[in-house]
């Protein structure tokens, strides 16, 4: 049954490597949209902005604790215990004003609605298109068997029943690129590209509930740390690297 | 504390005093996990072409993702001199970081090859 079909030169040129191509543009192309949507911003509010910062001053300090003698570290320790005791008791009745403010800020949604949109709206025209002009014929071979069951999800632009598994319509060729090509963005797009999913929501969860949470975080963090004085024996070890210097 | 290495690639050492704690140089730890990841990217699209060139099939195939990204650790690992303590978090992250996104790009690549060259 596994007989190797002869398929025609014609699809690898027409098909598949325009296909890729269309993908590779399309993101690039999402990735300076995205970009520039998001220079139009909104003024930031300072009182969370006053918030950020101090979170920021104490994750430095656990951070870095362990350079500074306990007695100093405890010092401010306190400083910050105690500065964060009212500012840990305002958000019970903060925390209605926190979300009221994100649900009546009707810029805030629509950022999230663009960031949404921007993401799902070519996706779903691609695969339309492809959809559209591409079913019906076999496209790619896979080179590895897979089992019957994958055949109504990869084949289904195909009523043959009897060809192998591994010939697969152009539609499954979508979705492996759709995959496939994150990595490739990743290299030639740097860091910032906005096709991870996963990324942009973690992003965009975070950020409406930042002040209610985690300053308690950060305080119960900063109440839980054991200082350890990482500096003692630096002597003996800049004495050692000294002396790997001179030598 | 960061101390800068003498190659010329920029893999910059991120942790402190050998016997007591451990601390870290966030943003140089981020350029080191920077670096893993784009190595292994590249690595396994330019392993796939090859896979697909050669016409490996099926099993064949992921045995060669897993040989070239044994050879990409191993690689990674000499280059740190063997100890994943002043440059890295931990060992895992040397060996398994980013594993399966570049098995999508490598078959990703892979079939691409393979058709190219095979059923053109």
């Amino acid at each position: 049954m596994a007989e190797d079909l002869v398929l025609d030169t014609a699809i690898r040129d027409w098909v598949l490597i325009p296909l890729s191509v269309v993908m590779v543009l399309i993101g690039i192309l999402r990735y300076f949209v995205s970009k520039l949507m998001r220079s139009s911003n909104q003024v930031p509010d300072p009182k969370m902005v006053k918030e950020g910062q101090v979170i920021i001053r104490a994750r430095n300090l656990r951070a870095a604790a362990n350079y500074i003698p306990a007695k100093s570290f405890r010092a401010r320790r306190v400083y910050f215990s105690n500065e964060e005791n009212g500012l840990l008791y305002v958000p019970k009745g903060q925390a209605q004003n926190a979300q009221a403010q994100m649900f009546s800020d009707p810029n805030m949604a629509m950022d999230m609605m663009k960031k949404n949109l921007s993401m799902i709206i070519p996706q779903t025209l691609t695969f339309a298109w492809v959809n559209f002009f591409f079913s019906g014929f076999v496209a790619a071979k896979i080179p590895f068997p897979l089992t019957q069951r994958f055949r109504s999800m990869l084949q289904n632009g195909i009523d043959l029943s009897t060809v192998d598994v591994s010939y697969v319509s152009s539609r499954s060729w979508y979705f492996l690129n759709l995959f496939g090509l994150r990595g490739l963005f990743s290299l030639i797009l740097g860091e910032e590209n906005a096709t991870d999913d996963t990324q942009r929501m973690m992003q965009m969860s975070g950020f409406g509930f930042d002040p209610t949470k985690s300053l308690g975080a950060e305080k119960d963090s900063l109440d839980i740390f054991q200082h350890e004085w990482a500096l003692p024996k630096f002597e003996q070890r800049a004495e050692a690297v000294l002396k790997k210097l001179v030598s | 504390m960061a101390s800068h290495d003498e190659s010329s690639v920029s893999r910059k050492k991120s942790s402190d005093s050998v016997d007591e704690i451990s601390t870290f140089n966030a943003e140089n730890m981020q350029i080191n996990a920077k670096i893993i990841s784009y190595s292994r990217t590249f690595m396994s699209i330019i392993g796939g072409v090859i896979a697909g060139i050669l016409g490996f099939t099926g099993l064949t195939g992921f045995i060669f993702y897993f040989l070239v990204m044994a050879i990409m650790s191993v690689g990674l690992a000499a280059k740190a001199g063997f100890s994943a303590h002043p440059y890295f978090d931990s060992w895992n992250q040397i060996l398994l970081d980013g594993f399966l996104g570049g098995l999508l790009s490598f078959v990703l690549f892979w079939t691409f090859a393979y058709d190219m060259v095979h059923i053109f």
